[in-house]
């Protein structure tokens, strides 16, 4: 069965005044159908550059310049505007970082989500309007059929954040691509609104490509990740591998990077420095200005993304690829890093109670 | 679907208090209506004379540089006129970089932009100054960099336009790298 979702060899770039800025540089994924799949990444690595390129909705300066884009095995592309409008919203739906901006001010909410099951299901008002209403009870906005009527401004946050949920729900698609859906809003509505993401995606059996740059939401939901730097994959892997076996110093880095409970050091390990300008990459692994393991080489080469067991070049079967030179010519002084996985919460609640004691 | 003048949100009313009314304006405007100044330029300028009004240079902060030392140059694009002008351009890519002729100091091609026109537009008497930096590294494939050999480089830089040399829309300095 061909897969949901296969992005092959995608090429974003930004004609700017100040240069060319190179979003997404070949970037290959695949997405099967029911997967979680998760792109993480710093601000400026292009996951939501790619996420708008599977949508085609990158607008000017911004151009795709290669690539393929299939989506049940036809070129998005490929397609015409109109065939394009016909899978947006219907086949492919996307859920937008800011809830508010992506809501039209002057159309009430329930209007907003009906206008689209009416548009690509072919419902009458009235049915539109009863499935918005059951969709919206369905996300947990309370009282829905009053709410129907009500304008994105007499929403919450977190109630604006679900209604572009159930937008995205309205119309059953296979396929969800959600920008960042929880960066606007507190913990605990984050941690709500991906319970009902997730619970909703397995209900309806649809794909989410999730797009975060909190790894602790890509633990909760998705089966497997994507770890962006400079517009280029750096780390493909399931989940549980990338967590407990990272291969790339960068991924290593996020990680040492998380807040945990219990955790004894006074200062957060950070990644030093920021992500390099996008018109200017540096030479050979965009990483390595910021890597403690770079070495010469890591100048001179750029690093392909390759599979981590046999060191050949990964292809969008490989079950664990990272970009290191590492795993192809090798660095002379190794990847000097260790993981340590803490035990089970309980042990983490002692070390936390015994660090209070120490200070 | 119901839209926002079909609610009470705005409600107009001439007996009560704090409603918004008809503005009335019983003055004339004294202001001079402001024209589109650079849709009229580019209008009216000739396109062969376009190239006349904008300068390019490069400069560098040193002549001479030590083995591996990144090297800094800044590129400044002046129009000279009092009104804006735009170039047209043969890609939506405005300008570029090079380094003996090599586009961004690549002896491979790094991109191929759309074939479609773009146009590098100038304020009145605007001036554009992007700073970039040559790390003294050539790029020899896509993957591969080897350092440039010691002596005299040539640092460009040109709008993207079919003849700039010709009509002057490119500079070049040189620069030494020294052991």
């Amino acid at each position: 069965m061909a897969p949901l979702l296969e992005v092959k060899d995608l090429t974003v770039r930004f004609y700017t005044q100040e240069g060319v800025v190179t979003a997404v540089d070949g970037l290959s994924y695949r997405i099967e159908s029911g997967e979680k799949f998760g792109v993480v990444g710093e601000s400026g690595a292009g996951k939501s550059v790619t996420a708008l390129s599977v949508l085609r909705l990158i607008d000017s300066p911004g151009q795709i310049e290669s690539g393929e884009i299939l989506f049940k095995g036809e070129d998005l592309l490929e397609m015409s505007e109109s065939e394009i409008r016909s899978i947006r919203g219907n086949e492919i739906a996307m859920i937008f970082q800011d809830a508010q901006t992506a809501l039209n001010p002057v159309y009430s909410v329930g209007g907003q989500i009906a206008e689209a099951i009416e548009h690509h299901l072919d419902y009458t008002p009235e049915e539109a309007r009863d499935r918005t209403i059951q969709l919206l009870d369905r996300v947990g906005i309370p009282e829905a059929e009053a709410r129907f009527s009500d304008y994105p401004h007499e929403f919450s946050g977190g109630m604006q954040q679900r209604a572009i949920i159930a937008m995205a729900l309205s119309c059953d698609p296979d396929l969800i691509v959600a920008d960042e859906p929880t960066t606007a809003l507190d913990v605990t509505i984050e941690a709500q609104i991906l319970d009902e993401l997730r619970e909703l995606a397995d209900e309806f059996d649809t794909a989410i490509q999730l797009i975060t740059h909190d790894l602790g939401v890509i633990a909760e939901v998705c089966d497997r990740v994507m770890v962006m730097y400079a517009g280029k994959p750096v780390e493909k892997a399931s989940v549980e591998e990338l967590y407990y076996d990272p291969k790339h110093p960068y991924t290593v880095g996020l990680m040492s990077s998380i807040p945990r409970v219990g955790d004894g050091r006074d200062r957060l390990q950070t990644i030093p420095g920021t992500m390099p300008d996008l018109v200017e990459l540096p030479s050979g692994c965009s990483f390595h200005p910021r890597c403690p393991f770079a070495e010469e080489q890591c100048t001179r080469t750029e690093p392909a993304l390759t599979d981590v067991e046999t060191g050949r070049e990964a292809t969008l079967d490989t079950e664990h690829a990272a970009a290191c030179i590492e795993y192809t010519e090798g660095l002379s002084q190794g990847l000097t890093y260790s993981v340590e996985v803490d035990g089970p919460a309980d042990d983490a609640v002692s070390q936390y109670v015994e660090g209070d004691s120490r200070e | 679907m119901r839209r926002i003048y079909e609610s009470d949100a705005i409600h107009r009313d001439d007996d009560e208090a704090h409603v918004p009314n008809e503005r009335r304006r019983n003055t004339t405007l004294q202001a001079m209506r402001s024209v589109p100044s650079s849709t009229l330029s580019d209008l009216l300028v000739p396109r062969r004379l376009r190239h006349r009004f904008v300068t390019v240079d490069v400069q560098t902060p040193e002549q001479e540089y030590a083995v591996g030392e990144p090297i800094p140059f800044a590129v400044t694009i002046r129009n000279r006129m009092p009104f804006p002008v735009s170039i047209p351009t043969v890609s939506p890519l405005l300008w570029e970089w090079t380094v003996d002729g090599n586009v961004e100091a690549s002896e491979v091609p790094l991109r191929d932009p759309p074939e479609e026109a773009g146009s590098f537009a100038f304020d009145r008497g605007e001036r554009k100054e992007f700073r970039k930096r040559w790390d003294q590294l050539v790029r020899v494939s896509d993957s591969e960099w080897t350092p440039a050999a010691p002596g005299t480089h040539t640092i460009g830089a040109a709008i993207n336009t079919a003849d700039a040399e010709r009509t002057g829309l490119s500079a070049e300095t040189t620069v030494e790298i020294v052991r």
